[in-house]
């Protein structure tokens, strides 16, 4: 049996497809901090197509296309050039043409790559769409715990921050409960969803965090962009909502372990010392976001070499 | 001309098996309040009417004989189309369908703020459609909602409901006087029930399914806050008011309280808001993004059991027909809007009526007598009325819905591959 086309969601993997990329993500790493290469993709192409802007994504998936010596197209997307009624089937019968093997696609829209994909023969990778999806940043969550902790049963993470609008929190949450562990989630009232629609704990301050005794406290950027109208008063958040320098003395004593995929707000979510913490996982994360890749590139099955 | 005989027909509503005599060229059927009655035919109990052995005869044993339905809510524009293909195809989808009639809601193509728009659109109607087309008129000038359209004018041409088509009402002042006004030509406001700043830039409802799609839910509480202010601006301006598309249980409660109250205030219910929930919406099917948005299990049963009893005055098809390409976009790029109209009763008869959550009394009340009454608000009080015609249904037969079979030839509907029962003859001459 071959394995999937497209990496869209982490729900749309079977327990072998999650297990299998975390395992070669494993050994991706050992290749990727070696600076060697891995012939995985050798002669084939890769495009990144990003609607929205990114730094380490991007950057993570483009390196780790190389190192499977793979050939990388930039496909710069302008916002002006995102117009209303933009037909994104077009853009995608052109990439075609040029023959890419794997796209790599973040859009502000929930459901793009999904689009994508059933148009496509290439295989396609939800890089974050919307407050959908991000099925990398949770192998690569996963595989950061794992290494930490090795079986992840009966591991408590708690998201805090904005989970309405996070990608991060649905596939991370969701990868993690597959694992094993188990998942809340706290913030302002208006940004975390009711219980009863995401079926995880929901709190909506520090005092219920410590209760509930996590082991990881994984920390959400707040998105200011996506914020039409304000959902809290933001000068509120860091004191309400955020790791202060009291709050990490008690994290530290209880020795949990920080995580946020970044880019941190200073001062808001995390305090300056927070950075320099001794369980923060934050770096690890994206070194461990390279393997991830390499390893969710090299699993996938795009259906373009029927074509050759 | 000779007459048309109908022998052992099954009167819908009721179940009497009655022979019927049609006159030549017509098969009308009144509407009056607390019933229906037959007007230019003959009705005797089945096998007492003495039929020629040459006339025309239908053999309806088996099948039932009710009047054809009317459509309160329904877009005729098919984007990419002429307005005369629009209008020709959408006809042919209603009456395949059992509808005879539909008020028609002002688009961008056929904007009904002006008389030379309502008498091209007449115009193209009479040629070209199988189906009669009521338009309504707009509430404001292009739909904009910021000037009143001419009131006066749309009237004189016989304009007697107005309505921006579930734009949301934005300037609230802009409404009240235009109710004010309209409340003295005896005109009849459609709205519906939204606070547009609450819901802007949402897609879909609120739950299991918006959270795991990450898409922005639709609160209920904006639509039945919005349906509050409409009823008390109504009720203050004394305006006839028809409230378009409830789609929560709130909303049937807030109708059921105003009824109670005594205000002139009537309501529809879209055919999709009683079959489905936003749990369709699955994995971002664009065909069940609809306006307002596919709602809870317990918001599709409060409104059936408002259709039932009486809350709810009208089932309406809420037909948005959309190319197949907008569809295709994403979730939150693709417009909103289904078809029902080409299988509208059997659509009714295979998922309501069969399975005994609606019976054939209430249907004939909510798709035909209800409709029309708040549709023709002369024909109760007139003399001679016309009447609507009847249509034959087979119960037994079914027919598998494909591209073909779609005369609207849109495809944004969830029934395509779906085996729906019951046949529909329309017109009966």
């Amino acid at each position: 049996m071959s394995t999937p086309k497209d990496l869209l969601t982490i729900e749309s993997l079977s327990d072998t497809d999650i297990r299998s990329i975390l395992k070669g993500a494993a050994e991706m790493k050992q290749v990727f901090c070696s600076g060697k290469t891995h012939p995985a993709l050798a002669g084939k192409s890769v495009l990144t197509l990003f609607y929205e802007p990114s730094t380490r994504t991007r950057s993570s998936f483009e390196l780790a296309a190389r190192r499977l010596q793979a050939d990388v197209t930039t496909f710069t997307v302008a916002t002006s050039s995102v117009v209303k009624g933009e037909c994104v089937h077009d853009t995608i019968d052109t990439l075609m043409s040029m023959h890419m093997d794997y796209i790599i696609v973040r859009h502000k829209n929930s459901g793009i790559p999904a689009v994508i994909g059933r148009h496509a023969k290439a295989s396609v990778i939800n890089a974050g769409d919307g407050a959908h999806a991000h099925p990398s940043q949770a192998f690569l969550d996963a595989f950061t715990l794992q290494e930490k902790y090795g079986e992840l049963t009966g591991k408590r993470v708690v998201i805090i921050g904005d989970i309405l609008h996070s990608r991060v929190a649905r596939s991370t949450s969701t990868i993690l409960k597959r694992l094993g562990a188990a998942v809340a989630y706290m913030g302002p009232g208006p940004l975390v969803p009711q219980e009863k629609h995401t079926g995880i704990p929901r709190f909506t301050n520090w005092d219920a965090v410590f209760e509930w005794k996590p082991d990881v406290i994984y920390l959400l950027r707040v998105q200011n962009e996506r914020m039409d109208t304000p959902f809290f008063p933001s000068a509120d958040y860091h004191n309400a909502f955020g790791v202060t320098e009291e709050r990490l003395k008690r994290i530290d004593d209880l020795d949990l372990s920080i995580m946020h995929p970044g880019p941190v707000n200073r001062g808001v979510e995390l305090c300056d010392n927070a950075m320099e913490y001794r369980n923060s996982l934050i770096c690890n994360q994206v070194e461990n976001g390279v393997a991830a890749r390499m390893s969710i590139l090299s699993y996938l099955t795009p259906r373009t070499q029927n074509n050759d | 001309m000779t007459s048309t005989y109908i022998r052992n027909a099954t009167w819908a509503p009721t179940g009497e098996k009655f022979d019927i005599r049609l006159a030549p060229g017509h098969s009308q059927v009144v509407p009056e309040f607390g019933g229906i009655t037959i007007s230019d035919a003959e009705v005797s109990p089945a096998g007492q009417m003495n039929i020629p052995e040459r006339a025309r005869i239908i053999d309806a044993a088996g099948k039932l004989i009710l009047p054809a339905l009317f459509d309160m809510h329904a877009k005729v524009e098919i984007e990419g189309r002429s307005k005369r293909e629009s209008v020709t195809r959408t006809g042919q989808a209603a009456v395949q369908g059992g509808v005879w009639g539909m008020l028609v809601q002002p688009t961008a193509g056929f904007m009904f703020d002006n008389s030379a728009a309502l008498d091209s659109f007449r115009e193209a109607v009479g040629q070209r459609s199988a189906a009669e087309m009521i338009p309504a008129g707009c509430i404001s000038q292009g739909m904009k909602g910021d000037q009143q359209a001419p009131y006066n004018t749309l009237a004189a041409r016989g304009i007697s409901i107005l309505s921006d088509a579930g734009e949301r009402p934005g300037n609230l002042l802009m409404m009240h006087r235009a109710m004010k006004y309209v409340a003295e030509l005896g005109m009849t406001m459609a709205i519906r029930g939204d606070v547009p700043s609450i819901t802007a830039n949402t897609c879909m409802h609120p739950g299991t399914t918006s959270y795991k799609l990450g898409l922005h839910g639709t609160p209920a509480c904006a639509e039945e806050i919005g349906l509050e202010i409409i009823v008390r601006l109504a009720q203050d301006a004394g305006c006839k008011l028809h409230v378009q598309t409830v789609s929560t249980a709130e909303g049937v409660e807030i109708i059921r309280r105003a009824k109670a109250a005594g205000c002139k205030v009537t309501a529809e219910v879209a055919l999709h808001h009683l079959l489905f929930t936003h749990e369709n919406v699955g994995d971002y099917d664009t065909n069940y993004k609809t306006l307002p948005p596919l709602r809870d299990k317990t918001d599709t049963e409060a409104l059936l059991a408002g259709v039932k009893d009486g809350t709810i005055d009208c089932i309406v098809s809420d037909h948005t027909p959309c190319t197949p390409f907008a569809k295709k976009q994403d979730f939150p790029s693709a417009p909103q809007g289904m078809c029902l109209l080409d299988y509208f009763l059997p659509t009714i008869y295979t998922y309501l009526v069969k399975p005994g959550k609606l019976s054939w009394g209430e249907l004939v009340q909510a798709c035909c007598v209800n409709p029309c009454t708040i549709a023709y608000p002369d024909v109760i009080d007139a003399e001679e009325p016309e009447g609507m015609p009847l249509l034959l249904f087979d119960p037994q037969a079914a027919s598998v819905v494909t591209e073909e079979t779609l005369p609207c030839g849109t495809l944004n509907t969830p029934l395509l591959g779906h085996t729906l029962c019951g046949g529909v003859t329309l017109p009966l001459q």
